[in-house]
């Protein structure tokens, strides 16, 4: 099937209104939504989760479901209006000229199916071409998108890979029949950091390379900026702001941006530089907006009378009319005034060493056979070696990509795994070894954990006051029930909950007051060191803030120690006293967070740090972009564990790298640093992150 | 007497009306398939063979409609007959606009058209049926009447005969059909406030209120509750039935449905509404009478095979690692279990069932040092399920190894489950507060700890340690039947559950339950087993189908339940035996059989489809 030639705007949607009919009532998840792709143009949509986004791309594709309808405007593939289209052409459109790409690769992946085969059913069945050009085809576009032994890959089946390889195969998918545009829907999101670098890398060199147009889904502002050329920000179903990239991240003239925007940290500033604002208030959902301005409620500039009366309009925000806002008040708004720091909250002093870790070792042993236990036994290095000491009142931050043995570690130290080896004292009493029942009340409760996913972190079959109230149970708190809800009442009002959801069940919550719930449930036996694995990496921006605030306020007033796990260096800089970076179960450094954030680095850290996205284009940023995906912990490299990635690993003489564990190096100040490279190599090492000269 | 119709006195009339409506229906239902095989393209073309199917259509339709009124036609203009033919000819305008309509879109969608016209005719098919039993029942009685007024009022018999005549005239003018739904109208109250209440409160309800608004839900909730208020009319006030099931009554030996009885007692139902079976017995009768056994051993049953499996399926779903540990609790409790249960054999079974016993029991111990749980439970379950379900009832309910004791035997074990279950529910959420937890185990554990004893013990046979203090013993046969429904259905519960609690043992929710030190089945049972509730409900409502079908099967073949019984098996099983010659006996229950368990499935597919959304 041939191409459609066409000039203009690869898509054109013109007042799009998408809603969702359910049992109760309408829901208008997409209202009076514009937005124009360019050929060959990237054009990224950004906002909040629920905000209408992945509806719009859906909407795109024809693809709404039973119970979803357009139910105004039009949408224009090459000026052709798809509502006017028939079913064979939409197919044939999806097929050939629009290809989308969801956030979890396998979801795209038949998984019983060779990728080889997967890849050329796509040109065999939309473009009848023979089966050996099929192939050809599928090789160049697996080498296109930097797949190693693209053969090999054409002959494995999906479960084979990583899921950044899975990433990749979809998107050479997508590519196989050369679309014209390309819909994104969070591609990376499920990856890790410096995978997701260098696939957002390779999505950039193919839209380049191919011409195609983009549609970018984030809620990451930083992927958005190094990847499009426009952006189009959402809330609560609408369009707020739309522009030229630069013109919006320097220029914003819309709150709702502004207050984005403030709510995020950046690597390049700390919490005194550069305070979190979070928004206040709540996302409204779609049935229960407010009248007037949808922001009105949550908007600093809010003025009544004026701001909730009727429906807002786009109205052009410069003389050529390509920014755009949804603002009434944005010529009055003084866009330049700096941002007034809420009371500069001092911290606790940091105090007595309270847990210390000594040599900790984990190993796991995994047979191969279940049910005679027979076989070889392989030895899984989950923690290798790990020493550190954590303070009273002190954050430390742990920092890693998946599979580098955080969990484990976490796991340990609450006891439900013993350690291997080595010493695990908590206020100089050794628990390493004692599982969690035989440990009394008391030091179950000073440790505790926040969870990251928090639509999994509360038991959906329970009131939200119930289930702090069982914590509260079972540390032995309170004399009857009376006093434990008494205490459960005042817990919710510690993570600033309204009392009356202790009747409530957690899917009546949202992430953010899930989140809140654990936190409270967490502190329920007054925990002196609580272990945070991404507490917020599963939030919306918005109310990542929000929930940061809270735990280092709760840290502040209780002075908790706080082991914060994180893959997100943003909001290490931001909240932590000290930074421990791992990679495949070895500590690879170990500093205060002043240190690990400039030079000399570990190399690993280096990459990690440039493979941040940072939503600030005043910052410049060294590239560094990994090769390959972390190596699986059954079967580690030898030597030094990032020596499969590493880029200076030429620098080291004798190929020490490939033979050897490094040493741990003590930079000075207790900056430890797991790597072969001499001290005049690492001292020359230029800081990854800049701020660029005005 | 006459015999009941089928029918009753109305049947000439609507009949007429659904012989053209269900013509039509076959036709466009016929066609619609066809077009859609031969034509997949919405916007076919108008080929050939549709145009002769179209006109078929038409001729074959018209024809009917003809026919159908021609008596009419030929005849005298009576009153009557001008009502039916104004009636036809609305018929016909109906058919014509409906025509006018369907060509205008038949050439758009040719296949869509007929499958929305075949929409249509069962659509009046359904409607034409209301109305004929509407009509049949308010007007049963006016052809007694009209006789009554034409009789010499001399004649007149006296008021107790008077009214018996009418009674049955009045079912005369009803037919088979109406006279049973009179029969049911208990059931259509009950049905009709339960639906009424539910839907008005539905949003109150939780996943039972999501049910209505799920057609098929709706459908299969009927069905089911339909038998089952059947059942307890029948079962507690002795309603519905006609006869008594075991009433066998001279010269009704398989006479077909609708035949009077040769004399009619004082008060006694004068017909048999689906006909004899072969000893004289009662058709409907005893399809009502066999609801009750359903009713009652299906749900229990399968709550039954629900508490072994979860009670199993759940640790085995969460402990990974060895099931038993040297020198843990659980290798000595298990031992000591194992122990006891061999020297029973030793004392009780003789010589042999203790050395198999032994063996058996000595090798499962050995192997739980080696393998874990679930590896050990799922091996026992997948045996089980292995074997084929037949030949373990006809082992189980032969006479010879009732007698030997081991359905009780199975019964001391299985029945145990439920007591552990709710001991374990109990203990695991006071475990903070031993005072209530005292209190709360003893109200539920003595009242279910004395049933136990007096259900598994049996005056008469190898477990009768209670004597006189035996007071409730369950019909022969029933102990026996339940307790191998109870065996052959917890395996698969079992892997249900299991697979669940795999699967939530990996949320957070479950990890900070183990943080906070909260004992194994304090999660199992509070944390993971309420959140396994939707797949487990649906699995609940369709397992009862099988039991139900299970119970059809040991009845069939006469296992268990004494041959009398008017359980659906037995009675479908000995209508078979004159299936060619009488077939009314045979198909009541099995279409009851069939209707339930259809219910069952619909309800728990409308359960599944609604659990999933929101
Ligand atoms: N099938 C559906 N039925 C009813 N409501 C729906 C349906 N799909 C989405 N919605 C609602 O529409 C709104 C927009 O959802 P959408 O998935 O487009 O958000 P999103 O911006 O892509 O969010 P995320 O960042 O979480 O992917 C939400 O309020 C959502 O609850
Ligand atoms: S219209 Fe009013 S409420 Fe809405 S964003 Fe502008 S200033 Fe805020
Ligand atoms: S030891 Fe070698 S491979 Fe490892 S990080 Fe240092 S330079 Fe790279
Ligand atoms: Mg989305």
């Amino acid at each position: 099937m041939a191409k459609i030639q066409y000039d203009g705007p690869i898509l054109e949607i013109d007042k799009l209104s998408i809603s969702f009919f359910t049992r109760l009532r309408e829901i208008p998840a997409v209202m009076d939504f514009s937005v124009k792709v360019a050929p060959g143009e990237a054009v990224g949509l950004v906002g909040e989760s629920g905000c209408g986004k992945s509806t719009v791309a859906l909407g795109v594709m024809r693809d709404l479901g039973k119970n979803g309808h357009i139910v105004g405007g039009s949408i224009k593939f090459k000026g052709r209006d798809m509502a006017s289209m028939s079913a064979d052409e939409l197919r044939d459109i999806r097929g050939n000229e629009i290809a989308m790409i969801y956030q979890e690769p396998m979801a795209s992946l038949n998984p019983a199916m060779k990728i080889g085969r997967q890849l050329m059913e796509v040109p065999m069945i939309h473009e009848g071409v023979s089966e050996e050009e099929a192939y050809n085809r599928a090789l160049e576009v697996v080498t296109d998108v930097k797949l190693p032994d693209p053969a090999r890959m054409l002959s494995s089946y999906p479960h084979q890979l990583s899921g950044g390889q899975q990433q990749r195969i979809v998107i050479a998918m997508a590519l196989m029949s050369k679309p014209s545009l390309l819909i994104l829907d969070e591609p990376t999101t499920a990856l890790d950091v410096t995978v997701e670098a260098a696939v957002v890398e390779l999505v950039k060199d193919l839209g380049k390379k191919y011409g195609t147009s983009m549609l970018f889904i984030s809620h990451n502002l930083g992927l958005v900026l190094e990847t499009c050329d426009r952006i189009c920000v959402m809330y609560s179903g609408e369009a707020v702001e739309r522009g030229d990239i630069k013109e919006v991240f320097n220029n914003m003239q819309h709150p709702y941006t502004q207050a984005l925007f403030r709510s995020i940290p950046l690597p390049g500033a700390d919490k005194n530089a550069r305070p979190l604002v979070a928004i206040p208030g709540n996302f409204p959902l779609p049935h229960e907006r407010p009248k007037g301005c949808n922001f009105g409620p949550r908007c600093d500039y809010f003025e009544e009378g004026r701001c909730d009366q009727g429906f807002v309009p786009m109205a052009a925000a410069d003389e050529t009319g390509s920014h755009e806002t949804r603002c009434l008040k944005f010529t009055e708004i003084d866009w330049k005034a700096p941002l007034i720091a809420a009371e500069t909250k001092t911290k606790g002093e940091i105090g007595e060493v309270v847990l210390s870790m000594q040599n900790l070792k984990k190993y796991y042993e995994v047979a191969a056979n279940a049910l005679f236990g027979g076989g070889e036994k392989r030895v899984v290095k989950a923690n290798e070696t790990l020493s550190f000491e954590a303070r009273e009142s002190e954050t430390l931050a742990i920092v890693g990509e998946s599979g580098c043995g955080k969990s484990t570690f976490a796991k340990v130290l609450m006891g439900l795994e013993t350690a291997t080896d080595g010493q695990i004292l908590l206020d100089g009493q050794g628990i390493g070894n004692t599982p969690i029942e035989k440990r009394d009340t008391k030091t179950v409760a000073d440790v505790q954990m926040v969870f990251q996913n928090p639509f999994d972190t509360l038991n959906p079959s329970m009131t939200v006051g119930r289930q702090i109230i069982r914590a509260l149970e079972i540390f032995d708190i309170g004399n009857s029930d009376a006093e434990r809800r008494e205490r459960m009442l005042k817990l919710l009002d510690l993570v600033k909950l309204p009392r009356a959801f202790a009747d409530r069940m957690p899917r009546q919550l949202s992430g953010g007051q899930k989140q809140r719930v654990g936190i409270a449930r967490a502190f329920a036996g007054d925990a002196r060191i609580v272990v945070a694995d991404e507490p917020v990496s599963a939030l919306d921006v918005s109310v990542q803030a929000a929930v940061t605030d809270l735990l280092m306020e709760i840290q502040r007033e209780h002075k908790t120690t706080l082991l914060f796990i994180s893959h997100d260096l943003s909001i290490v800089r931001y909240l932590s006293d000290r930074v421990m970076v791992m990679y495949l179960g070895h500590v690879v450094e170990l500093g205060t967070t002043d240190e690990v954030f400039s030079p000399p680095y570990h190399p690993y850290t280096e990459a990690l740090l440039s493979a941040v996205p940072i939503a600030d284009t005043s910052i410049e940023k060294q590239h560094i972009v990994l090769e390959g995906d972390i190596p699986s912990a059954m079967n580690p490299p030898s030597g030094c564990p990032f020596q499969t990635r590493c880029r200076w690993k030429s620098e080291v003489p004798g190929g020490l790298c490939d033979s050897e564990i490094p040493p741990v190096k003590d930079m000075g100040n207790g900056h430890q640093i797991k790597c072969h490279l001499s001290n005049e190599i690492l001292k020359k090492m230029d800081p990854v992150i800049k701020i660029a000269a005005e | 007497m006459e015999p009941l119709t089928w029918f009753g006195a109305y049947a000439g009339f609507f009949g007429s009306f659904l012989a053209v409506f269900a013509t039509l229906a076959v036709l466009a239902g016929l066609c619609s398939m066809l077009l859609a095989l031969t034509d997949s393209s919405p916007r076919g073309s108008f080929s050939l063979f549709n145009g002769i199917a179209v006109v078929t259509l038409l001729l074959v339709g018209i024809g009917y409609i003809y026919n159908a009124l021609s008596p009419s036609l030929s005849g005298g203009m009576e009153l009557a007959a001008l009502g039916k033919i104004l009636l036809g000819l609305l018929a016909l305008g109906v058919f014509a606009a409906m025509l006018g309509v369907f060509m205008k879109t038949f050439f758009d969608n040719p296949a869509e058209t007929m499958g929305s016209l075949f929409a249509l005719m069962l659509k009046l098919i359904g409607l034409t049926a209301v109305a004929w039993l509407g009509y049949t029942l308010l007007f049963a009685g006016a052809g007694f009447r009209d006789t009554l007024a034409s009789m010499d009022p001399a004649a007149l018999p006296t008021g107790e005969e008077l009214a018996q005549q009418k009674r049955i005239a009045t079912m005369q003018g009803r037919g088979i059909l109406a006279s049973i739904f009179m029969r049911f109208l208990p059931v259509w109250i009950a049905l009709g406030l339960l639906f009424a209440l539910s839907m008005a409160y539905k949003r109150k309800l939780g996943l039972y209120g999501k049910l209505f608004d799920n057609a098929i839900g709706i459908f299969g909730f009927f069905l089911v509750m339909f038998w089952v208020f059947t059942a307890l009319f029948n079962g507690l006030f002795d309603m519905i039935a006609t006869h008594g099931p075991l009433d066998q009554l001279s010269g009704m030996k398989n006479k077909v449905p609708g035949t009077p009885l040769r004399d009619i007692s004082e008060g006694a139902y004068p017909f048999y509404l689906l006909g004899g079976d072969n000893l004289a017995r009662d058709v409907f009768s005893r399809m009502v009478t066999g609801s009750v056994i359903v009713v009652m051993i299906a749900p229990l049953a399968t709550l039954f095979a629900f508490m072994v499996g979860i009670t199993l399926g759940l640790p085995a779903g969460y402990f990974s690692g060895p099931a038993l540990r040297k020198g843990s609790l659980g290798m000595i409790a298990t031992g000591v279990v194992f122990g006891l249960a061999t020297l029973a054999a030793l004392v009780w079974g003789g010589l042999a069932n203790f050395l198999m016993l032994a063996v058996i029991l000595g090798m499962l111990f050995v192997l739980m040092f080696r393998a874990s749980l679930d590896t050990v439970l799922s091996f026992l379950a997948n045996l089980i399920l292995a074997f084929p379900v037949i030949l373990l009832f006809y082992l189980l309910v032969t006479p010879e190894i009732v007698e030997t004791g081991l359905p009780q035997y199975m019964a001391i074990v299985l029945f145990i489950f439920p007591i552990v279950f709710a001991g374990v529910l109990i203990s695991s959420r006071f475990q903070t507060d031993p005072g209530k937890n005292r209190f709360w185990l003893m109200v539920v554990l003595i009242p279910m700890a004395v049933l136990y004893a007096v259900t598994i013990n049996a005056p008469d046979s190898q477990i009768n340690l209670l004597g006189p203090l035996d007071f409730f013993n369950p019909a022969p046969g029933v102990l026996v039947v339940f307790v191998s429904v109870v065996f052959v259905n917890s395996p698969t519960v079992f892997r249900i559950v299991r697979g669940l609690a795999l699967d939530i043992h990996s949320r957070d929710y479950v990890a900070a339950a183990q943080t906070r030190g909260e004992g194994p089945w304090y999660i199992m049972l509070w944390e993971i087993l309420p959140n396994a509730r939707g797949p487990l409900i649906v699995d609940f409502c369709l397992r009862i189908g099988y039991t139900t079908i299970l119970l059809g099967t040991l009845g069939f073949f006469g296992l268990g339940l004494p041959p009398e019984s008017p359980d659906w098996g037995s009675t479908i099983n000995e209508g078979r035996k004159l299936l060619s010659i009488y077939a009314h006996p045979a198909l009541p229950p099995a279409f009851a059989l069939l209707t339930l368990v259809l219910g069952l499935n619909l309800l728990a597919d409308g359960l599944r489809e609604e659990s999933l959304k929101d």
